[in-house]
C-alpha cells in the first residue's frame, strides 16, 4: 500500500513538472484528478451541489452539517456572541455552501473542513457587522482567497495527515485539549485564553504549539525538504 | 514560487488566523502573506483541519427541520435576485485582500508623498486600532533612521528594502516593536510597495525628527 503510494505521487508530481507552464487550469486539475480522487461522501455530496445543483445531495449535507454548525455556534464565547445568534449562522453557512459550493476544489481540503473555513468566516462577519460601526469592505473569505497551487498536497498526504490528527487529537493531555477548544471553539485568542486560565501567555502559547507538534501539525524539516524538492 | 521568502508570521498568528480569532489588521497581512507563502497555505491547511476535527467531534445541537426549508426559500430567493459583479482579477500580482482594498469604492486610497522617497496610501478597514496602508520607496530610496511605538506588521508587495539585519523580499513578513530601531533603503533596481499596519506612529532617531512628528500621525480608520 505504501509502495503505492509513493509511485503514484511520484507519477504526480513527474506530471506536473513537465507539464506546459501555459497549459489551461483545467488541463492540470484533469491530471490531477485522473490520479487520485476524493471519495469520502460529504465530498462527493458538495461536488454534486456545486456541478448539479443537486438538492437532495445538499439536504442530506444539511441533515449531517447543520447540528455540527449549530453546535459550533453554540461553543462561541465571543464578546457580542448570543445563542440566538446560533440558528443564524447554520443559515448564512448552509447558503453559502449552496451558493459556492461550485467552487470547492477536492483536490485542496476535504469538505469537513471547507465548511469548517465557510462557518469560521461566517462567525468573524457576523461578529464584525454587529460590533463595526464603519463598514470593512471585506468579507472574511476574502481573506483566505487563495491562488491555485502549483504543487497542490497531494491527496494521499492530506488523507495521512488527517488520519494522524483524528487518532492524536483524542490523545493529547486534557490541558492542551483545553487550550485547542477554547481557541477554535469558543473563539478565544491566546491573549484572552491566558486571562481566562490564570496563566501566562508563553505558557498559553508553549501548549498549544506542543499539542499542534503532537499532532504534526507544525512544519517540520522534513516537509520543509519535500516542498523544496517539488 | 518565491524561493527568496524567509520571514514567516509565527505559529501563534497562524493558528489565531486559523482560529478566526486573530483581529482585522493583522489578519489582512497574514493572508498577504499567505499569498506569496506555499509553506504557510499548507500549515493553514492543516490548522484548518484541527478546527474542522474540533467542530465534528462536538456533540451535535437540535436542528428543527423547518430551518431546512427556511434555507432552501433563501437561497430560491437569492437566486431570483441579479447575481453579484464578480471581482475581475487584477494582474498586478498583490493578494486578493489587498486589491479589494485598492479598488473599494467607497473609499479609494490615494497616494501622498510623505518624504522625498516614501509614499503612502491609506486603506479603509473598519477598524480603529491600526492604520492599514501601502508604503511606496523608490528604487535606492533611502528612509529616516526610526523606532517604533507600537507594533508594525509588514509584508513586502513587490520589489524588495533592506535594513541593517536583512533584505526582504516578496512576501516577506516582518514584526517590529518598540526598541527594533532600523533604516529601510528600498532596493537599487525597482520601487518597492510594502503593506503594513501600525498601531502607533513611528519615532525618528533623528534630533531633529520632531520635526516630522505631524507627517508620521496614524490614522486608523
Amino acid at each position: 500500500m505504501f509502495k503505492v503510494a509513493i509511485s503514484s505521487v511520484g507519477m504526480l508530481r513527474k506530471t506536473i513538472d513537465t507539464r506546459d507552464k501555459n497549459a489551461p487550469a483545467q488541463n492540470r486539475v484533469a491530471v490531477l484528478n485522473s490520479s487520485e480522487k476524493r471519495s469520502d461522501q460529504w465530498s462527493l455530496l458538495l461536488i454534486a451541489v456545486g456541478e448539479n445543483r443537486d438538492r437532495q445531495a445538499f439536504a442530506k449535507l444539511f441533515k449531517h452539517f447543520a447540528p455540527l454548525l449549530k453546535s459550533f455556534a453554540q461553543a462561541s464565547r465571543h464578546e457580542g456572541w448570543f445563542p440566538g445568534l446560533s440558528e443564524d449562522l447554520v443559515q448564512e453557512v448552509m447558503i453559502k455552501v449552496w451558493q459556492k459550493a461550485a467552487g470547492y476544489k477536492p483536490e485542496k481540503a476535504s469538505a469537513t473542513t471547507w465548511i469548517y473555513t465557510v462557518a469560521r468566516n461566517c462567525r468573524i462577519d457576523m461578529l464584525r457587522r454587529k460590533s463595526n460601526t464603519q463598514h470593512l469592505p471585506l468579507e472574511n473569505e476574502d481573506f483566505w482567497h487563495e491562488p491555485d497551487e502549483e504543487t497542490p498536497i497531494s491527496l494521499l498526504r492530506q488523507k495521512r495527515s488527517e488520519d494522524k490528527l483524528q487518532n492524536s487529537l483524542s490523545q493529547l493531555p486534557r490541558e492542551q485539549d483545553e487550550i485547542l477548544r477554547k481557541v477554535y471553539l469558543e473563539g478565544k485568542s491566546h491573549a484572552e485564553a491566558s486571562n481566562e486560565l490564570g496563566l501566562p501567555l508563553g505558557t498559553v502559547k508553549s501548549r498549544v504549539r506542543l499539542a499542534l507538534q503532537k499532532m504534526q501539525i507544525l512544519v517540520t524539516p522534513e516537509y520543509q525538504d519535500e516542498l523544496h524538492h517539488e | 514560487m518565491n524561493n527568496k521568502l524567509t520571514q514567516h508570521p509565527d505559529n501563534a498568528m497562524l493558528v489565531e488566523f486559523s482560529a478566526g480569532t486573530l483581529p482585522t489588521a493583522a489578519s489582512i497581512c497574514v493572508s498577504a502573506h499567505l499569498h506569496f507563502c506555499q509553506k504557510c497555505r499548507a500549515e493553514l491547511l492543516r490548522l484548518d483541519q484541527v478546527g474542522s476535527q474540533l467542530m465534528t467531534e462536538a456533540e451535535p445541537a437540535d436542528v428543527d427541520d423547518s430551518l431546512f426549508d427556511s434555507v432552501m426559500a433563501k437561497i430560491e430567493k437569492a437566486e431570483a435576485a441579479p447575481p453579484e459583479n464578480i471581482d475581475q482579477k487584477s494582474d498586478n500580482g498583490f493578494p486578493f485582500s489587498v486589491n479589494r482594498l485598492l479598488n473599494n469604492p467607497a473609499h479609494r486610497p490615494i497616494w501622498k508623498r510623505m518624504s522625498g522617497s516614501v509614499d503612502v496610501a491609506r486603506f479603509k478597514t473598519g477598524q480603529s486600532d491600526y492604520e492599514v496602508a501601502l508604503h511606496r520607496i523608490c528604487a535606492g530610496g533611502k528612509t529616516p533612521k526610526h523606532d517604533h511605538q507600537g507594533t508594525e506588521y509588514t509584508v513586502v508587495l513587490k520589489g524588495s528594502f533592506s535594513d541593517e539585519r536583512a533584505v526582504y523580499n516578496e512576501g516577506d513578513f516582518l514584526v517590529r516593536q518598540p526598541g527594533d530601531v532600523h533604516q529601510p533603503m528600498g532596493a537599487q533596481n525597482g520601487e518597492c510597495i510594502c503593506l503594513s499596519a501600525l498601531d502607533a506612529p513611528i519615532k525618528l532617531t533623528n534630533p531633529l525628527g520632531f520635526l516630522m512628528k505631524p507627517l508620521l500621525r496614524i490614522n486608523p480608520m
